[in-house]
């Protein structure tokens, strides 16, 4: 960038603008090995005893380890499928012939901007009537189909910048479309693979609406819902416990943030949903 | 599979599925299940016909047939087959049985003394009055929450307890004592109705153009600008922090904004010194609220609007930068006339979709708020879920929050359309290069 | 192999592209198909390996019609003006894999990668990847992998566009000689008329979807069958006077110049309207017919030096010479025409 300005004052303005959001953070991790005595701003012993969520259930809720490992199937599962099925749909929509293809480009992009709580109702009453409500099925069923219209667009696009010369030689060289597919074309998009994978994995992570309204049961529970039941139990108040398993839930995502930073930021700055 | 039009509908399929069954269908489904007025007293698969006391006060109510509810609802007695079975099960005397049998088969009695009487004055009159009870108890009918599948068995069953009805009764008593759902408009009638509707509209308008204007095009806008007059590693830094709230899962980054507002909170023990009682500052008053929820929604919402105009910032010509430099623009000139007029459609773009987004966003409001105090933050979408997905008293409205969800469906469908024109959508169709 | 095009056409929506083309490529021969962006060639390219459905007319190989058949079931090479290389196999992989596809044995597989690796000389690059080669390592890559399966034509989409200039020449005689090692029936697409001129035996000079003219080289530069052909080819390109025909010459309007021509042209167009074209290395100081000019530019190529001569009408015809140092811009000059090697076109552009 040029020189012509100086660059500290801008420096010093967003510092602090951010500090409210870096206390936050920073004390999102403090809290949660010390105590603070009432009234006080800093902590004045260390503990692990906001931990004892790990190794003891919490009144009322079921096992950590339980809500840890739904909530890893929920997001594993979902992002797999989320991966196969739009890697497949998005090569169709952007390379191969298809009847109506502009009409499923518009749906897509349609469905791509719509509003998906909006049909959190009548997907409600479906899984009641399918019997999928309650069940981890059922909401991975549904997120998957909220998520998609966001992979296929975002594969298309990547699928999009694979020079069509590639396809052409390979089809020279014999292979059919669906070998052109898998061999040739599928390892050009790994990037954008990569990065849908861990876009989903963190959506299915993060997701909190559609547990707790499809599946809020016990056992089925996903870590998002426990947490948000724990808060709301008002004879059980403990902030610091509250910060422990929100560090605890939030661990996988912070590990994936610092190793994909870059990636994140180019996909999400590609992406529309807000 | 060399066919490129069969393979195309192949790879497609699979994403057809999914997106039909829970993507378009709940779309046909909300406009459906709109007009009903489903609830979990309707049930949501089909209604049944049931003599209940809600159903009979309403029979009483509505057509004025108030004896034959408190006749409905009484137990009668009949002296039957079933009857006879079930008293012999109950250990009743063979001879007493065959003595029902031959001379009271197909009797009907209105009440219990009635049929104890009966049994009283039998010649195999049943050893003790406990055995009197029981047999007694073997012939009592009633079509009390008995679910019946149409109202002619209804009719047949109250018919074989010798009740008999007039044709009026008849369709009065199918009127009355379905339980299922039906369609009706009556939800939208209600929502014009009820001032609750219009203040929910006023919030969600007031909640989306403030959060939209000062934070998701405004302070993205801010943040865009200011990295870009920095270094890079500044600036990078500035960047992720801007993107931890998006990413963080919205139920712990709503927790890390109660710890700061609640009122044993950071802000309240930091004011507290300036002679500032402590309070929940999320709930204590309206305007405190809205500030943030505004602020919640806001901090997250920047960080597409910061990641998108930064990328567009990026894309310009070093050169024109240079350029205006030696031309001796000032830092604000520069922003005015090189940048912003290349942020134009990224601008655009981030409004109209964001728009659609936090119109239909309720989860960080839900988790903050929810909806209070006394209503205050209350919006459209967290409004339409509370009425059918959680209400405290049980009893949930899924017909009249499908109704609501419905205005939503109907906006977004819109602007989605709007939108499709507005980015242009046949550069993004242009057909395939390889002809097989 | 022979290939014959027959009444094809190629439409895009409404759009006819190619309309009833005729073309017949013989067996072993390079052509060339040269004209501009849009002409068409690159359509009929894409319609000949498959990639395109063509929407009239048929396409032979030797004796096969193969309208109706798939890119797949063609064999056809074709190298792409980016090479098209696949970028996350390694070189070897990339000329193996028509032969992977045919499912041969991998012993096969590596015996014939390796010849054909020793033709186009990058036996020592077989184990890197495509992203590690120069362009014209490229190039001989994907000419390997267009050759490895013996297909019944070669094809060239401006294969030496994506080269810079060192390498074009380099790649221009070392693609004329895989190909005429091999003997195979090549197609060569271009822009560039020095690529056509050097490489191919024949030409097809196309515009607007039709073929203008196919003919050798030599015979092509010599004898255009329109000015169209004749700009197309040659560099620098032919000067162009417009005139008449008066008494068996053509008179240059503004110097009254009278160039004569052949008698029988002179007969049957007397009195018309004509163009009159020369080719720069016949308008020399020392030329027959002279004609009255002021040098208005001059360009130093090395070798030769090429000056623009603009009459007064502004009219300007290029004239190129070894080592003529006294001629300055603004001098005036009255170099000469060489009348045995003019060009006549009539009022539709087409040669007399």
């Amino acid at each position: 960038m040029s020189e012509n300005y100086r660059k500290w004052p801008m420096v010093l303005f967003l510092g602090v603008l951010t500090t409210p959001l870096i206390l936050m953070y920073v004390y999102l991790f403090v809290d949660t090995v010390t105590n603070t005595p009432p009234g006080a701003i800093l902590p004045n012993e260390f503990t692990l005893e906001h931990w004892r969520f790990l190794h003891e259930n919490l009144p009322g809720r079921p096992s950590i380890w339980l809500a840890t490992w739904n909530t890893f199937m929920f997001a594993t599962v979902t992002t797999l499928i989320v991966l196969a099925v739009s890697s497949a749909a998005g090569y169709s929509l952007s390379r191969l012939q298809l009847p109506a293809r502009s009409f499923f480009l518009g749906g897509i992009l349609v469905l791509h901007a719509f509003p998906t709580v909006t049909l959190l109702i009548a997907i409600f009453l479906i899984l009641q009537m399918l019997g999928l409500y309650n069940t981890l099925i059922g909401v991975i069923l549904v997120k998957i189909s909220l998520e998609l219209p966001f992979g296929i667009w975002i594969m298309k696009g990547f699928y999009d910048t694979v020079p069509w010369e590639i396809e052409m030689a390979g089809i020279q060289d014999g292979a059919t479309r669906f070998q052109v597919w898998r061999i040739l074309v599928l390892p050009q998009v790994k990037p954008a693979i990569l990065a849908l994978g861990i876009i989903s994995f963190l959506a299915g992570w993060s997701e909190f609406i559609l547990p707790l309204v499809l599946a809020p049961g016990n056992d089925v529970q996903v870590l998002s819902v426990y947490l948000a039941a724990l808060i709301a139990d008002d004879n059980n108040f403990d902030m610091n416990l509250f910060k422990s398993v929100g560090l605890f839930y939030v661990l996988p995502v912070i590990v994936l943030f610092v190793f994909f930073q870059n990636k994140l930021m180019n996909i999400y700055s590609g992406g529309t949903k807000g | 599979m060399g066919n490129s039009k069969h393979l195309g509908l192949i790879l497609l399929a699979p994403a057809g599925v999914f997106v039909i069954l829970f993507f378009l269908a709940p779309v046909v489904l909300t406009a459906i299940f709109g007009f009903t007025n489903m609830s979990t007293a309707t049930g949501i698969s089909g209604g049944a016909y049931v003599v209940n006391e809600s159903t009979m006060r309403a029979l009483g109510e509505r057509f004025g047939e108030r004896e034959l509810a408190g006749r409905l609802l009484r137990k009668s007695y009949v002296i039957d087959e079933a009857g006879l079975q079930a008293a012999r099960e109950s250990g009743a005397e063979q001879a007493t049985i065959e003595e029902l049998r031959e001379k009271y088969l197909g009797r009907n009695f209105e009440s219990r003394r009635q049929i104890e009487r009966l049994l009283k004055k039998l010649d195999n009159r049943p050893a003790s009055i406990r055995a009197i009870k029981k047999i007694a108890a073997s012939f009592e009918r009633s079509v009390v929450n008995i679910r019946f599948d149409s109202p002619e068995e209804l009719v047949a069953a109250i018919e074989g307890y010798g009740i008999v009805l007039s044709d009026a009764q008849r369709q009065a008593l199918a009127d009355v004592s379905y339980t299922g759902w039906v369609f009706t408009t009556q939800n939208f009638k209600t929502m014009m109705e009820l001032p609750d509707t219009w203040r929910t509209m006023a919030n969600t308008l007031f909640y989306v153009f403030s959060t939209l204007i000062l934070f998701n095009t405004g302070f993205a806008l801010v943040l865009a600008i200011l990295t870009h007059y920095m270094p890079e590693g500044p600036a990078g830094f500035f960047r992720s922090v801007w993107l931890l709230p998006r990413i963080t899962p919205p139920v712990l980054y709503v927790l890390m904004w109660k710890w700061l507002a609640w009122d044993n909170g950071f802000l309240s023990r930091m004011l507290e010194p300036l002679g500032i009682a402590p309070r929940n500052w999320l709930l204590d008053t309206p305007a405190n609220a809205w500030t943030f929820v505004i602020l919640i929604n806001g901090f997250v919402g920047a960080s597409m609007g910061m990641l998108i105009f930064s990328s567009a910032i990026k894309a310009i010509p070093q050169p024109l930068f240079h350029a205006s430099e030696v031309d001796g623009a000032s830092r604000w000139q520069q922003i005015r006339h090189i940048i912003l007029p290349q942020l134009r459609w990224p601008i655009l773009f981030i409004t109209s979709y964001q728009t659609l987004s936090l119109l239909t966003s309720f989860e960080y409001i839900l988790l903050a708020t929810d909806g209070g105090p006394g209503g205050a933050t209350e919006v459209w979408a967290l409004a339409a879920y509370k009425k059918a997905l959680s209400n405290y008293g049980g009893a949930l409205q899924y017909g009249y929050g499908a109704a609501m969800s419905l205005v939503l469906v109907v906006i977004g469908v819109v602007l989605s359309l709007i939108y499709l024109r507005l980015f242009n959508f046949k550069a993004l169709t242009e057909s395939p290069k390889i002809e097989q | 192999m022979r290939i014959l095009l027959e009444n094809f056409t190629k439409k895009f929506g409404d759009l006819t592209v190619i309309d009833n083309m005729n073309l017949e490529v013989r067996d072993g021969e390079m052509l060339a198909l040269l004209g501009g962006s849009g002409c068409g060639k690159s359509t009929t390219l894409f319609a000949i390996c498959g990639i395109h459905r063509i929407d009239g007319g048929r396409i032979l190989f030797g004796d096969r019609d193969v309208t109706h058949t798939t890119s797949q079931e063609r064999n056809v090479g074709v190298v792409f003006q980016s090479f098209a290389l696949y970028p996350h196999m390694t070189v070897e992989q990339n000329i193996g894999f028509p032969l992977r596809l045919r499912k041969e044995p991998k012993e096969q597989i590596a015996r014939k990668v390796g010849e054909m690796a020793e033709m186009v000389h990058i036996e020592e690059l077989l184990q890197r990847r495509p992203g590690e080669l120069s362009g014209g390592q490229q190039q001989r890559v994907a000419l390997a992998r267009a050759l490895i399966r013996r297909p019944s034509v070669l094809l060239l989409d401006e294969p030496l566009a994506n080269l810079d200039a060192a390498l074009r020449l380099e790649m221009r005689s070392e693609i004329r000689r895989i190909q005429q090692e091999t003997g195979i029936t090549a197609i060569l697409v271009t822009h560039d008329q020095v690529e056509a001129m050097s490489m191919a035996d024949r030409i097809a000079i196309m515009d607007a979807g039709k073929i203008l003219q196919i003919a050798e080289p030599r015979e092509m530069y010599e004898n255009p069958v329109s000015d169209y052909v004749a700009r197309f080819l040659g560099s620098p390109p032919i000067s162009f006077l417009e005139g008449r025909i008066e008494d068996s010459a053509f008179v240059e309007p503004s110097t009254g110049t009278r160039i004569p021509v052949d008698p029988e042209i002179a007969a049957s167009h007397a009195g018309r309207a004509v163009r009159l074209g020369i080719r720069p290395e016949h308008f020399q100081p020392d030329g027959e017919v002279p004609i009255p000019g002021r040098i208005s530019f001059i360009e130093i190529q090395g070798r030769e030096t090429l000056f623009d001569v603009e009459l007064p009408d502004g009219t300007v015809i290029r004239s190129i010479q070894s080592a003529n140092e006294e001629a300055r811009v603004g001098q005036e000059v009255c170099w000469g025409i060489n009348a045995k090697k003019i060009m006549i076109f009539d009022e539709n552009g087409l040669k007399i």
